[in-house]
């Protein structure tokens, strides 16, 4: 007594049904190969190693929703919401496939209805679509009273929203006026039984019930063949795509860089929509429009017009819109210019490459490695920086480090004498080589923590080298600027330098060398044990060659270093250090760990101008620190340092705030009263 | 348009003071341990005003560079930014030249490498900073010379040249072949980009010895001259305080002082 077995009209249901399902999935399927052929316009990837494990990734982030429940804090609960609407969901599209489409379509509901199957899985829906229905309610309440900084109220969410509620409303009222209709008395399903039982007190004619049962089964049907069609259309494409885009995500460093190829190219890096990756495309649908990216971007929240989200967005609405003309093999002159238009340079230079947005990002978009393929067309093809970029990579170039004006000259300068160190000479072979990193070796403020750390190495008894003035910057800031080749020279110098001095481990006290050396370099043909030194110093504790005797009574702060923490996972270590010192307390800022907010020098932004008339990122982060009424922020990264040290000069705070290095503690604790 | 640039390798000028030593028995100055050496600031904007050339004209871009075997780095820099090729010319006895015989051995190296429509050179070395080469290769070569360029600008067979005066700026029409002296103000020198940083990194310079280019003894034997002294200038700060009643009085006084002094 399915619908579907009734005639309409002279018309049998199941022609009906199955016209509409033909022409729904129809434009379902022709919107999804459009999108999938717009996708393989995209530079070749392989993303396809280690199926297994990636299928594992998959599962484990989608089906108990880790994807969404890791975004969850105190103060932002909507992971769980999606969480249950996304279960719940589940059960729903499971029941329309089992009860519409086998059981309608397919003619067998003489085999399905009434069984005790069916009453079962009526019955969860019900509870599921209660569940569902707070989801939605709470989620309208966010959205559209609260309105929290990430999210905008938008057309595309109302209509998800009103769709959803009326999917779950309908689902009752099908089972309430198929019951009524068809004079069947039941418990279960409670609310559809429920409303079977108002409804058959009504005293409606059986005739009325049966046909507003009709209609509102075949409104649920349109409804939601409406759904499949609207949904590879808006921004709900994520429903499909993102479990793919978690399937494909990198397996390796977060922000996964390639060594561009020696071939003389017209261009370099991505100047148009194709010069992406496939998987850069990919990551353009999969956006749901969270705008936890947003939300998060140091810059975004220091007030330039860098945001995350919008060059994700911009650049989907940039590969829809030239998207058809580039399948046709044409190239279109009135089209947006990608940089320029789509995404503004200003936007391109303000990126610290953080890694805030692609931490928070429950779909695994790969923001970062955009950012830098667009730096890298600038800079490689078209010779466009800002003019503090220019002279920082005229100086990479030229000198082999960014610090132009030194005040302070590599160690083979005047005070190595007092130390006795091993500086490696021609032919001298060492294992564990000290990398002290371009500001460890220049600059001023710099030089103190790296004479700290070569005498907290000596006191512990760690038999070390160092490279001396053959030590050229690890190429970071090159790379990050998107002068790969530069970076490339420099890259092959230094592992040919570790090789000629047999060097098995390197430490160091830069997270960016850290990164740099560790995961980067592999790639150029170094691999190589990379250790940073708050690791070194945590297991030299823990073995009981570095007593940390001295209390110290400083309020201390620690702060999280991006390329330390978030991308390298490094947050237990410093804090197991300092905790050993007897009576050191941390006060944690809020943003920490994962959170922990951007001291506003990496990716370049050491040296390159921020955005005139906006809040510098480091004097941000500062009002984290002052928060916590620690007197002293400790943080394990030259850069981080020279951060703090500027903001502290620059908010005339020296009497009540000190930033130091985490070295620099340690030997304090050393100290023999 | 046929282009050939000189540029000389320095020690980097943005050494901090303290480092800067020299050898007054010897008369020269001693390259601090550990600092690799640059190319001369003018002479890289003069590889920039070639390659702006070169750009709007094209035509070849060869670099020259006078100096110990290191100076091959210079060169290579400069074909990264643009240039086709590049020689340094290093001979024992090419040590210790004045600007006289420098510019003679340029001349020598440009007679051998032939055709040519322009000559860039920086306007003074940023090491010594006579600023004499440049003047005294055009004199050799028999070729007019401009100096203190901050723009070059191709016109027809002639040269437009913007030049640096003491109060503002001059503009001067020159025939070509000419020599133009390069000043800082031709602006930020590019980046090399793209595909040329590898191309340089690669490249092998050829060095060329007195014998391949015909410099003659006799003429590298003649000095005009010589360095009696070399030292390093000590610096004395004195500060005096103009005092004043008011602001307006204390300015008044100020002024009545620098007037004075100057």
């Amino acid at each position: 007594m399915s619908p579907v077995n009734a005639t309409y009209w002279g018309i049998p249901g199941y022609a009906i049904f199955w016209v509409l399902f033909a022409v729904a999935f129809g434009l379902f399927a022709w919107r999804l190969r459009f999108l999938f052929r717009l996708m393989r316009l995209g530079k070749p990837q392989n993303r396809f190693d280690h199926m297994i494990k990636r299928i594992k990734t998959m599962l484990v982030e989608v089906v108990p929703q880790w994807c969404n429940l890791k975004t969850v804090t105190r103060k932002d609960i909507a992971g769980v919401g999606h969480a249950l609407m996304f279960w719940g969901f589940s059960l729903f599209l499971l029941s329309y496939i089992i009860f519409i489409g086998l059981a309608g379509g397919f003619g067998l509901s003489s085999v399905i209805e009434q069984t005790t199957f069916e009453i079962v899985f009526f019955s969860i829906l019900d509870i599921a679509g209660i569940m569902v229905t707070l989801a939605l309610v709470l989620a309208a309440i966010r959205r559209y009273i609260i309105r929290p900084t990430r999210l905008e109220p938008s057309g595309e969410a109302a209509i998800i929203l009103v769709l959803v509620f009326f999917l779950m409303v309908v689902n009752v009222a099908v089972v309430g006026f198929g019951y009524a209709a068809h004079d069947i008395q039941a418990s279960w399903p409670p609310l559809g039984s429920a409303l079977a039982g108002y409804l058959s007190g009504t005293g409606l004619a059986q005739g009325t019930l049966e046909g507003v049962y009709q209609g509102v089964w075949w409104l649920h049907y349109i409804v939601i063949i409406g759904f499949m069609v609207y949904i590879p259309r808006s921004k709900h494409l994520h429903i499909l795509v993102s479990p793919a885009n978690i399937l494909f995500r990198p397996l390796g460093p977060k922000v996964e860089l390639e060594p561009i190829p020696l071939e003389e190219a017209e261009s370099f890096g991505a100047g148009k929509i194709q010069d992406f990756k496939w998987k850069d495309l990919l990551d353009l649908y999969s956006c749901a429009v969270c705008g936890r990216c947003h939300a998060n971007c140091p810059a975004q929240l220091s007030g330039k017009t860098l945001s995350p989200r919008e060059v994700v967005l911009n650049l989907k609405e940039h590969l829809l819109e030239t998207g058809p003309e580039l399948l046709a093999g044409k190239t279109s002159d009135k089209s947006k210019t990608m940089i320029g238009d789509v995404v503004t340079e200003e936007e391109i230079w303000a990126c610290t490459t953080c890694g805030a947005c692609q931490e928070e990002c429950p779909v695994s978009i790969e923001h970062i490695r955009k950012i830098i393929e667009l730096r890298r067309n600038l800079v490689l093809t078209q010779g466009k920086m800002p003019e503090s970029a220019q002279l920082m990579l005229g100086n990479m170039q030229l000198r082999g480090h960014p610090w132009a004006g030194v005040q302070s000259l590599r160690l083979r300068g005047d005070w190595t004498s007092d130390l006795d160190i091993k500086v490696l000479a021609e032919g001298d072979k060492a294992k564990t080589l000290f990398w002290v990193g371009c500001t460890g070796a220049l600059v001023e403020r710099n030089v103190e923590a790296t004479l700290a750390m070569t005498r907290v190495l000596k006191a512990a008894g760690v038999d070390f080298a160092v490279l001396g003035d053959a030590e050229t910057c690890c190429g970071d800031p090159a790379r990050r600027a998107g002068y790969e080749f530069q970076f490339q020279i420099m890259a092959e110098q230094n592992i040919e330098t570790f090789k000629k001095h047999g060097i098995k481990e390197i430490v160091t006290t830069c997270p960016h060398c850290y990164n740099t050396i560790k995961n980067e370099y592999p790639s150029y043909g170094g691999k190589f044990k990379v250790v940073h030194y708050s690791q070194l110093i945590a297991d030299l504790i823990g073995q009981g060659k570095l007593k940390l005797n001295q209390e110290i009574s400083a309020r201390l702060t620690y702060h999280d270093p991006c390329y330390l923490g978030r991308y390298n996972g490094v947050y237990q270590e410093p804090r197991r250090v300092l905790q050993s010192i007897p009576k050191a307390g941390i006060e944690e800022m809020e943003r920490s760990r994962k959170k922990s907010f951007c001291c506003g020098g990496g990716g370049g932004l050491m040296w390159i101008e921020e955005q005139p008339g906006t809040t510098k990122v480091n004097h941000v982060r500062i009002e984290d620190v002052l928060k916590t009424g620690a007197d002293t922020v400790v943080t394990a990264c030259p850069y981080c340092l020279q951060m703090f040290e500027e903001g502290i000069e620059n908010k005339d705070i020296k009497d009540s705030l000190k930033a130091k290095d985490l070295v620099e503690i340690v030997e304090a604790a050393m100290k023999q009263s | 348009m046929n282009i050939i640039v000189c540029v000389k390798q320095v020690i980097d000028p943005e050494i901090p003071p303290v480092k800067f030593k020299i050898d007054p028995e010897k008369k020269e100055v001693v390259p601090p341990p550990g600092v690799p050496p640059v190319i001369s600031v003018f002479d890289e904007r003069a590889v920039e005003a070639a390659c702006r050339l070169k750009d709007k004209q094209g035509g070849t871009i060869t670099v020259i560079s006078l100096g110990p075997e290191k100076a091959s780095e210079v060169v290579k820099h400069s074909i990264a930014m643009g240039a086709d090729e590049g020689y340094v010319l290093n001979d024992a006895a090419f040590e210790g030249l004045d600007s006289f015989g420098i510019a003679y051995v340029l001349s020598k190296a440009i007679a051998k490498i032939g055709a040519y429509d322009l000559v860039l050179c920086g306007r003074q070395s940023a090491d010594w900073g006579s600023g004499q080469v440049g003047s005294i290769l055009a004199e050799i070569l028999g070729i007019p010379v401009v100096t203190l360029a901050c723009d070059i600008e191709a016109a027809d067979k002639n040269i437009k040249v913007k030049r640096v005066v003491k109060d503002g700026y001059e503009m001067v029409e020159a025939p070509l072949p000419s020599l133009v002296t390069v000043s800082s103000e031709l602006g930020l020198p590019r980046l090399p980009a793209g595909m040329r940083i590898m191309i340089a990194a690669r490249k092998q310079v050829p060095v060329w010895k007195a014998a391949d280019i015909g410099a003659e003894a006799s003429e590298l034997d003649k000095a005009h001259v010589e360095i009696t002294k070399l030292s390093v200038p000590t610096r004395k700060t004195e500060c005096e305080m103009i005092p004043g009643d008011s602001p307006d009085q204390a300015a008044e006084n100020l002024a009545a002082k620098l007037a004075e002094l100057l």
